[in-house]
């Protein structure tokens, strides 16, 4: 799985069983404890520019499946000129993720290119790539550090991607991811932090979520509500022709 | 160098009229060889600079010509190794309250790792970037544009789309610099898939600009590119793009070469004149520096570094006047290319030096050759003869022998020229040389003349009239260069005026049989833009107006067929020989329409076999985004649709062939008793407002067609502007000289008892004559002139053999054009004849 | 110096003109020389020949050793520009120049260096008289002066031979007597060879040597002793 995959979708389950010492291990735990059958939030997030200026949208997300295996639905509600767009994610556990938006305006759905998913999701420090959930097996975990409440661990990406590599700190006690920061070629590009942690249906779940990007010095704040898991949903509802029905 | 500023700078300082005369000659030919190719290559280079900023990081750009591909291509284009990136992009001009602007429909998303924006706002972040992808009204507009226009941030902005009018929304400015720059600034950014809706082009996009991995090799990657997507796409360097416009410009360029060839050979006989005369002044002045030593040598070197330095001046003053030419050239060419292709181009004439040089050069060239005779003439004074006052020395025989040998095979060279019309060199050297041929004919000519007409004068004004014709008959050398320098005028005049008459007569024919439809409903103001296409579902829709009888939908398209851009109209051809059939130029007319309609073969231009060295019965390859449609030529026509040739094929094979079901123009016959106004209205008020469209009748085609007719001639009448200001300073620089030299005669008539108005009309009769024998010369010329034009045209310009017919009417103009120019070339040299005291005119030497 | 030998000079034109017939003369370094003789008795013709401005019909021309005829059109221009210093009876100044330019214009043509021209003209210039005149034009001077700006620049070159045509032809008497004083006194201070031709009597009796033409035929060869004045 990936950095910002947790960042929207993140989730601490209880501690179980004993705790595990190699790094995939720890990761593994992570997502054991994330793991629902579906997942929905309402998401408000806030840019704020190096100008000071600040620009508020809103979404519903809507997920049915974990990681790899999963399907996303993101529709934007506010503000009222971009009501209705969508992104659909379908993600696979082998490869780069699908991803589709909606644009009522024009009636059509547009294909995000992989040679485009390192470009910024509308104006938030996000990227596309960074909307993903990828499979753990798509990178290569190792411990960096055990000492105090958290662990940090380095994991690669095998596959193409626009970081070389992250760092993930995961606190010990609820197997929860706090921090991840990401680096490319010429070093840190952004860094994601989970705060306000709440349990919802037994899931330790970060309320807020902060992305700070190095280069541009901007930030965004994702606020999570009405989160909930395990709601019925039909796989039908995630698929372009879908998109194009509602 | 010494002898040049003691000799020769008092007297041209003694003579500085005439020089200068003489310099405004070369001056202006050359001024009018750089200029037009300053403005050209300003022009090209315009446009080259646009593509450049427009296609950003784009190594390579992928397209189908101007058909359009599907989308699914892109995915294709981006599977290749190599390809880092590649940017689906959809450009179109719209004409706006604010001016023609092209449209740039850029994928937002992805298109900055293609093309930076350098956008206002504080960190390079579009306002809203989603707002910019929900709300499809959105555009980018230069700032310097904007500003312009009275725009800001979210202002509204009308642009007439393939849906009717829209009003957009600016969100967002473009900084001054890179893409803003393009096309002067004129240019919107939108959508990508906003820019297919509005622009009607469905599901399609323009092209592909491709971005490459760093160290790819662009050929590699292009040869791949090609190797996958098959031979209807064009894989090209951005660069390349001019390419095709350089095929536009390039008939431009071949007619200001010729005026610009015609104005330095004028210049060459005036500065030949200014130096014979000269040679015949100064013959005491030589024979004294033969006697005190100088070598023949010394005086030939003398003569032609006069000629040298005042074609070095003349060249220098041209390449200035060339600049200044060349701006108003570029404005004038990039505003034709305007209207005729609807690209707004701002011509940018940045005077390239190479270009200048060569102009320079070539002044110099023409002026030491023109000095050349003269020199020689000099080098073989007589130091004796010339030493014993008052005789002069008339034109020596074994030079006119030697010029009549010369002048002859000259003429015998370009005649045979003509059978070698496919060898460029040839062919041209043969033109430059009949040119030459007559001019040194000129002063037998002239003589001759002067001696036919000497007892009509003779008998009109006696005394006038005989002097006048005199004066001719006893130089004949003096008013040679003038009158060469105006048959040379003349003739470019008459063969200008006839080939215009020609290209007219012969298009008006070709009109009257093939746009014979009532109206002509496109997508944009003029017939020959084809950005924008109308969905096929609109013939039916147009079918149901009341008062239509026909409705025949043609898709045109500019594709590529061997090596050279030709026009393909796809029409139904059944539908089109039943309204429009045009004659058979080759080819069996009874079949070949049918056998067109079946999609068995192509209807080639007269022009496109010509210019492109097709023949008849040849299987032609054209591209398609599906493959090589290979057809056969089954006839050959005179159409004039494009002056590049143009080809027609079934449109069921179009729609096949090229998966395009769109019409770029529909041919709408209305019924016998329709009222045109009012089908008009009905169409415009059934479709105008949810659709771009414009109903153009008839006439509108026809004055449109005249238009772009008018207009290419419209440059060749400012060069016979120039050809004929040249003419003027012609027989102002030799009337100078007669009346210089003939100073002492005129104080004589003077003091027997001229009256100074008797001289007056003498010098005028004088002009008149000079001009009258250049213009009946002109004339006689003009017939050869014309002949070498429409082979011109024929091999290079419209590839179509257009038939010789003399302008008539032109020639009628001529008489008192030439008239009014020469009287009025000669009230200045008659005010000077008769000015001053009689006595020191009399002791004039 | 100058050796003639059956020179004969035709012009062809509407009737064929004998100019010199058969002419033999012979004229010793230093010697100066006069040539009468009504008009069109060919004595101008002679002038021409020997300076190389025109060449005979028939017979031989020798000049300092040259055999004039042998010559090519430039090596005769050459043998002029060396040997040869014209003075023309309507002294043939160039009206746009000074006395300095015109007479600096054969040294020109000989490719003298600029400082060397100017040196040698004004020192020619001071010689004939007209030191203060250099930078006149030749309509701001005397007739007289016109022709001693001529014989400055027929100098110039310190030519061995000097030809004058009618040098006082244009002159009132009493310029022309100054001007034949002149030549005179070149001649004895240079040494070099002089031939005037003249129909002034006066003229030519102030020559040691007196050559009479009548119809292209020497008919006359006087010598006399004449005082130095």
């Amino acid at each position: 799985m990936n950095r910002l995959a947790l960042a929207l979708v993140s989730f601490a389950p209880l501690l179980a069983q004993p705790a595990p010492t190699g790094a995939r291990e720890i990761m593994e735990e992570v997502q054991r404890r994330q793991k629902a059958a579906s997942l929905h939030y309402e998401g408000t997030l806030e840019v704020s520019g190096g100008g000071g200026r600040v620009a508020t949208k809103s979404w519903v997300f809507d997920r049915i499946g974990s990681f790899g295996e999963s399907r996303s639905v993101l529709r934007f509600t506010v503000p009222a000129e971009v009501k209705g767009v969508a992104l659909l994610i379908v993600n696979h556990p082998d490869r780069a993720s699908d991803q589709w938006i909606w644009r009522p305006a024009i009636g059509r759905e547009q294909r995000v290119a992989i040679q485009d998913r390192s470009t910024r999701f509308f104006g938030t420090d996000f990227s596309f790539e960074d909307l993903e959930e990828r499979d753990l097996n798509q990178f290569e975990f190792r411990l960096a550090s055990s000492e105090g409440a958290n662990w940090v661990l380095d994991a690669k990406p095998k596959k193409a991607s626009q970081y070389e590599t992250t760092k993930v700190t995961v606190s010990k006690d609820r197997y929860t991811v706090t921090q991840v920061e990401c680096f490319g070629k010429k070093g840190l590009v952004r860094t994601i932090q989970y705060r306000d942690f709440e349990r919802i249906k037994n899931i330790w779940t970060a309320r807020t979520v902060e992305v700070a990007d190095a280069q541009r010095n901007s930030r965004t704040t994702l606020r999570y509500d009405r989160v909930d898991y395990n709601l019925a949903m039909r796989e039908s509802d995630f698929t372009v022709d879908a998109l194009r029905r509602r | 160098m010494i002898l040049l500023r003691l000799i020769s700078w008092p007297y041209a300082k003694k003579h500085l009229q005439r020089w200068l005369l003489t310099i405004s000659g070369i001056a202006l030919g050359v001024g009018v060889f750089a200029g037009m190719h300053t403005a050209n290559l300003g022009v090209l280079a315009a446009f080259q600079r646009t593509i450049d900023r427009i296609a950003g990081q784009a190594q390579l750009q992928v397209s189908a010509g101007e058909a359009g591909f599907d989308e699914e291509v892109l995915e294709r284009v981006r599977a290749i190794p190599g390809v880092r990136a590649a940017a689906a992009v959809i450009e179109a001009t719209v004409s706006t309250p604010a001016g023609n602007l092209l449209i740039l429909g850029v994928d937002m998303l992805g298109d900055r790792s293609m093309r930076s924006y350098d956008l206002e706002s504080a960190d390079d972040v579009l306002e809203d970037p989603l707002v910019f992808l929900a709300q499809p009204d959105s555009i980018l507009l230069a700032k310097t544009f904007a500003e312009k226009n009275g725009l800001a941030l979210n202002s509204r902005f009308p642009m007439r789309t393939m849906e009717g009018d829209r009003v957009f929304v600016v969100r967002g400015l473009m900084r001054p610099g890179g893409m803003a720059e393009a096309f002067g600034g004129s240019l919107a950014v939108m959508d990508l898939f906003a820019a297919q809706k509005f622009l009607g082009r469905g599901r399609k996009f323009d092209r592909i600009d491709v971005a490459l991995d760093e160290g790819a090799d662009p050929d590699g990657a292009g040869e791949r590119l090609r190797a996958a997507l098959g031979p209807g796409f064009e894989v090209e360097p951005p660069q390349s793009r001019g390419r095709h416009f350089e095929e536009t410009s390039r008939m431009y360029s071949v007619a200001s070469r010729i005026t610009s060839v015609f104005a330095l050979v004028i210049g060459m006989f005036l500065i030949y004149n200014t130096l014979a005369v000269a040679v015949i002044q100064r013959r005491t002045e030589i024979g004294v520096l033969r006697a005190l030593g100088a070598t023949r040598g010394q005086i030939r070197t003398l003569f032609l570094a006069e000629s040298a330095v005042a074609g070095a001046w003349g060249s220098l003053a041209g390449a200035a006047l060339g600049i200044l030419l060349a701006r108003g050239a570029s404005a004038y060419i990039g505003g034709m290319l305007t209207t005729i292709y609807g690209v707004p181009l701002a011509g940018e004439s940045a005077p390239d030096l190479r270009l200048l040089a060569v102009a320079v050069g070539a002044g110099v060239v023409t002026s030491v050759l023109a000095g050349w005779l003269p020199a020689h003439a000099a080098s073989s004074v007589d130091p004796v003869a010339a030493l014993k006052r008052g005789r002069v020395q008339s034109l020596g025989r074994s030079e006119s022998r030697w010029r009549m040998r010369i002048a002859l095979g000259m003429a015998l060279f370009s005649s045979l020229a003509l059978l070698f019309e496919a060898n460029a060199y040839i062919f041209y050297l043969g033109f430059v040389l009949s040119a030459l041929a007559a001019a040194m004919l000129t002063p037998l000519f002239s003589k001759a003349m002067a001696k036919w007409l000497r007892p009509l004068f003779a008998k009109l004004l006696p005394v006038e009239g005989t002097l006048a014709a005199d004066s001719i008959l006893q130089a004949p050398r003096r008013a040679a260069g003038t009158i060469a320098a105006l048959m040379l005028s003349v003739s470019l005049v008459v063969a200008l005026g006839g080939l215009a008459r020609a290209s007219h007569g012969a298009i008006r024919q070709w009109a009257d049989i093939a746009l014979n439809p009532d109206f002509f409903v496109t997508a944009a103001e003029t017939v020959t833009a084809r950005t924008f296409t109308f969905p096929a579902a609109l013939a039916d829709g147009l079918r149901t107006v009341e008062g239509v009888e026909e409705v025949q939908p043609v898709r045109t398209l500019r594709v590529t067929v061997k090596n050279g851009g030709v026009l393909l109209m796809a029409a139904d051809v059944a539908a089109i020989e039943r309204r429009a059939k045009l004659p058979a130029v080759e080819g069996d007319s009874a079949t070949m329409y049918p056998e067109t309609a079946a999609g068995r073969g192509v209807l080639a231009s007269e022009g496109f076999i010509k210019l492109h060295g097709a023949r008849l019965g040849e299987t032609l390859e054209i591209p398609s985004p599906s493959g090589i449609v290979r057809l056969p030529i089954v006839g050959v026509v005179r159409d004039f649709s494009d002056q590049r040739g143009s080809l027609l094929i079934s449109r069921d094979l179009y729609r096949k062939a090229w998966n395009d079901e769109t019409v770029s123009i529909f041919r709408v016959y209305l019924r016998k008793d329709a009222d045109h106004t009012a089908t008009r209205d009905r169409i415009l008020a059934k479709f105008g407002q949810t659709s771009r469209l414009f109903v153009l009748t008839n006439r509108d085609i026809r004055r449109f067609i005249d238009q772009v007719t008018e207009q290419w001639f419209g440059l060749t009448y400012i060069q016979i502007a120039v050809a004929l200001s040249v003419a003027v300073l012609g027989v102002v620089n030799a009337l100078t000289v007669s009346i210089a030299e003939r100073r002492r005669e005129l104080g004589m008539i003077q003091a027997v008892g001229g009256l100074r108005s008797q001289v007056r009309r003498m010098v005028w009769t004088e002009a008149l004559t000079v001009g009258g024998i250049g213009l009946a010369l002109g004339l006689a010329l003009g017939v050869v002139t014309l002949f070498y034009a429409l082979a011109i045209s024929r091999r290079d310009l419209i590839g179509t053999d257009i038939g010789f017919a003399y302008p008539w009417q032109t020639a009628a103009i001529l008489i008192p054009v030439i008239a009014a120019a020469s009287f009025a070339a000669s009230l200045g040299p008659a005010e000077s004849a008769v000015r001053g005291p009689v006595s020191e005119a009399l002791e004039y030497e | 110096m100058i050796r003639l030998r059956n020179v004969t000079k035709k012009f062809e034109g509407k009737r064929q003109v004998v100019a010199l017939d058969g002419v033999d003369l012979d004229i010793e370094r230093g010697e100066m020389v006069s040539i009468v003789g009504p008009s069109g008795s060919g004595k101008s013709t002679l002038l021409n020949l020997i300076g190389g401005l025109d060449r005979p019909t028939s017979g031989e021309i020798s000049l300092d050793g040259d055999e004039l005829s042998r010559l090519s059109d430039d090596a005769l221009t050459l043998a002029r520009r060396d040997k040869i210093g014209f003075i023309f009876q309507s002294f043939h100044l160039l009206p746009t120049l000074t006395s300095l330019e015109n007479v600096s214009l054969p040294l020109h043509l000989r490719g003298w260096a600029a400082a060397r021209v100017a040196e040698r003209a004004s020192e020619l210039l001071t010689l004939v008289g007209l030191g203060e005149r250099l930078d006149h034009l030749p309509e701001e001077l005397s007739g007289g002066e016109r022709q001693r700006v001529a014989i400055a620049r027929a100098l110039s070159v310190y030519p061995p031979v000097l030809l004058a045509d009618e040098p006082t032809g244009n002159l009132d008497m009493a310029s022309g007597r100054e001007i034949l004083r002149l030549i005179r006194d070149l001649h004895a201070r240079f040494g070099a060879t002089v031939l005037i031709v003249t129909h002034d009597s006066a003229v030519a009796e102030s020559c040691p040597r007196t050559v009479g033409f009548r119809d292209g035929r020497a008919v006359s060869d006087v010598r006399r002793e004449v005082a130095v004045p």
